[in-house]
């Protein structure tokens, strides 16, 4: 058994939100949401635009007011900890964002921009950082004439290697992924999802990866979270939610890629209209407006996450 | 056999710069057939959005100008009208939607106006007509409601009824060709999904061609008829979808396919690396080489590929620019 590295109970997330006449109201962008990450493993987190992928990811990170709940990371609870407990916890969470183009500073040196991590939350010794700054750049795949060189003198997968050094350099043992290969053109990101996945096994790194991309998804998660309109909707290890979905949502989501695999004959389930005002989340089921087995007790209450299996879990109702 | 809608014979695009003129497009030919979906796969910088704003007429003259060739559309050549005869095809008979609808709607007119406006401008309709018929064309692309959104402004409409917006006013005058390039890179899944479903269905109803821009290799094999693979400017592959992805005949196209990892009919435990192509597109500068632009990226590259340029072998309907096809 592997042991879990990052439990997340309850996290709610919610954003002011200013409403006509003056008045304010919250929007909850993650609501009540439950998982657990095991140590060396990667959960990835799916589902449409605007579902709260970024916002759970910053919810988890601390990066994000507002937030209510517990991530356990390591025994303790990020979300309680203050002064130096919190910074030296925080060099366990680092991330890396889509656009390797306005993430690095244009202004300092690529050995600097690495380095920057290390200096503020204060991991290795002053007299150490030159040298574990080199060793990163050798891990990423980076040479080492290119420490002296500024952020536009990279090319895109470079810059996102640049990106991966920098997260590493405090040793973290969660790194969150935020879209992270999706601006990358489709030979550049397969060069960076091997470099990931191979760092993961070098290192045992735990990863929490955020994409839109099924396919990117299905070759880098040992588990997978789906969710919609803040809350997750299914939640199930790699070989269970490709091979086997059992939320509507999720069956709607994988029927939509397109595919080069011609066996890969699944009948498209179309989901019509837009997801419901997320200032006034429906009351029931929030995908019960566009789901084609709804029935009225969909729209009564809303559906816990149950178990349907081992390390599977669903929320609907007509799911068993 | 008629003749093709569309037909482009041995093109160069010029991009100049200090140094002298750079082949960005170089020596590309390739056909369009009324009716069909053709795909033009390829990394960014490899010519593909080129090729369609020159096929739209729509080549920025700091970006580049057309230093030899043919576009034929309709046995008329495009690279040497003027720009009234241009305005003329733009829009009406050739039509693009792009990436990004909401940088290509105005934000200060509603979309009902912004269709109209192209059908009296091209079809010389009246108010009243235009507002009618662009009514029915939202409702066309499956915008619900269509009657109490076409007074809508862009900014009140999801990412995806814009993009539906924008294929309604390409669809407008009706359009010979509509070029789609990166149609659905903004949108979720689940609304790719449906403007695939509406650009087929319309292509079928109305026997409109598409072009489809696309670096995704599941949206080719599922959108397209056949499949024009460009590497630095040059048509690297070309053929039917189905031949092409199972058998590739360039190393290129066969590195694109098997470095994405693709949703799969039966997920296995297994996940070996994924195969990587090393390197980058080439700079600007080695464009127009006499060699093979791929070379230095190839596991298969010789002197050969380093010192001349390939010529196109085919392989039945398949063709492909590599020394090597016929072992790749
Ligand atoms: N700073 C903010 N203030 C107010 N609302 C916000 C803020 N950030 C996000 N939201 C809202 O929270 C919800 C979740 O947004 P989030 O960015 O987490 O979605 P996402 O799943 O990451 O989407 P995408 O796939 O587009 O990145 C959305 O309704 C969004 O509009
Ligand atoms: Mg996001």
């Amino acid at each position: 058994m592997t042991a879990t590295l990052l439990n997340v109970e309850n996290l709610s997330v919610r954003f002011p939100v200013k409403r006509r006449w003056g008045q304010s109201t919250w929007l909850y962008a993650v609501d009540d949401v439950s998982f657990e990450v095991k140590r060396g493993e990667t959960l990835s987190i799916v589902g449409e635009s605007g579902s709260g992928k970024t916002t759970a990811a910053l919810g988890v990170a601390r990066l994000v007011p507002n937030s209510a709940g517990h991530v356990v990371l390591g025994g303790e609870d990020f979300l309680k900890l203050e002064g130096e407990d919190l910074r030296r916890a925080r060099a366990k969470i680092q991330m890396i964002f889509q656009d390797p183009y306005s993430s690095l500073n244009p202004r300092l040196r690529a050995e600097a921009i690495v380095r920057e991590p290390m200096d503020s939350i204060g991991t290795a010794p002053v007299e150490d950082r030159p040298a574990r700054v080199a060793e990163l750049f050798e891990q990423v795949g980076l040479r080492p004439e290119q420490m002296k060189l500024f952020p536009h003198q990279f090319s895109g997968g470079q810059r996102q290697r640049i990106g991966i050094a920098r997260a590493l350099s405090t040793n973290p043992e969660l790194i969150i992924c935020d879209e992270a290969v999706s601006a990358l053109d489709v030979a550049v990101q397969a060069q960076i999802l091997n470099l990931l996945r191979r760092l993961q096994r070098d290192l045992g790194l735990t990863y929490l990866f955020i994409s839109h991309d099924l396919g990117v998804v299905q070759h880098m998660s040992d588990h997978i979270a789906v969710m919609y309109m803040g809350k997750i909707v299914e939640y199930a290890d790699r070989l269970s939610l490709f091979n086997d979905p059992k939320h509507p949502y999720t069956k709607a989501l994988l029927s939509a890629v397109p595919s080069v695999d011609r066996a890969r004959k699944v009948e498209r389930m179309l989901i019509p209209g837009d997801p419901p005002d997320p200032l006034n989340p429906p009351k029931g089921c929030r995908f019960a407006s566009r789901c084609p087995l709804v029935e009225d007790a969909c729209r009564a209450a809303q559906p816990p996450l149950d178990p349907v299996g081992n390390d599977h879990r669903v929320a609907c109702i007509k799911a068993s | 056999m008629t003749d093709p809608l569309l037909k482009i014979e041995n093109l160069r695009i010029e991009l100049k710069l200090r140094s002298g003129p750079i082949p960005v497009i170089d020596d590309l030919s390739l056909e369009l057939n009324a009716g069909e979906t053709l795909s033009f796969v390829g990394e960014s910088g490899c010519g593909k959005s080129m090729t369609a704003l020159a096929i739209m007429g729509l080549l920025p003259e700091k970006v580049g100008s057309i230093g030899g060739g043919r576009i034929l559309f309709q046995g008329n050549d495009m690279a040497r009208m003027n720009p009234a005869e241009l305005r003329a095809i733009r829009g009406n008979e050739i039509s693009m939607i792009f990436q990004e609808p909401m940088t290509s709607l105005n934000p200060v007119y509603t979309v009902g106006e912004q269709i109209a406006e192209v059908l009296r401008r091209h079809k010389g309709m009246g108010q009243a007509d235009a507002w009618k018929r662009a009514t029915e064309l939202m409702d066309a692309v499956r915008i619900p409601n269509a009657k109490a959104r076409v007074g809508d402004y862009p900014h009140q409409m999801s990412g995806g009824q814009r993009q539906r917006v924008m294929i309604a006013i390409a669809l407008a005058c009706a359009p010979k060709i509509l070029i789609a390039d990166e149609p659905t890179t903004a949108l979720d899944v689940t609304v790719q999904a449906q403007i695939f479903d509406l650009l087929r269905d319309l292509g079928r109803d109305t026997g409109t061609a598409t072009i489809l821009i696309t670096h995704d290799m599941g949206a080719v094999a599922e959108m397209a008829d056949r499949m024009v693979v460009m590497y630095a400017g040059r048509k690297a592959e070309e053929g039917p979808v189905e031949p092409v992805i199972s058998h590739p005949r360039h190393p290129y196209t066969k590195g694109l396919i098997s470095c994405v990892p693709h949703l799969l009919a039966e997920l296995t435990e297994e996940r070996p690396d994924l195969t990587e192509v090393p390197g980058i597109v080439p700079s600007l500068g080695s464009f127009g080489a006499d060699a093979c632009l791929f070379a230095s990226r190839c596991y298969m590259a010789d002197a050969q590929c380093r010192n001349a340029r390939p010529p196109e072998v085919a392989f039945g309907p398949q063709t492909s620019a590599c020394w090597k096809a016929d072992i790749v």
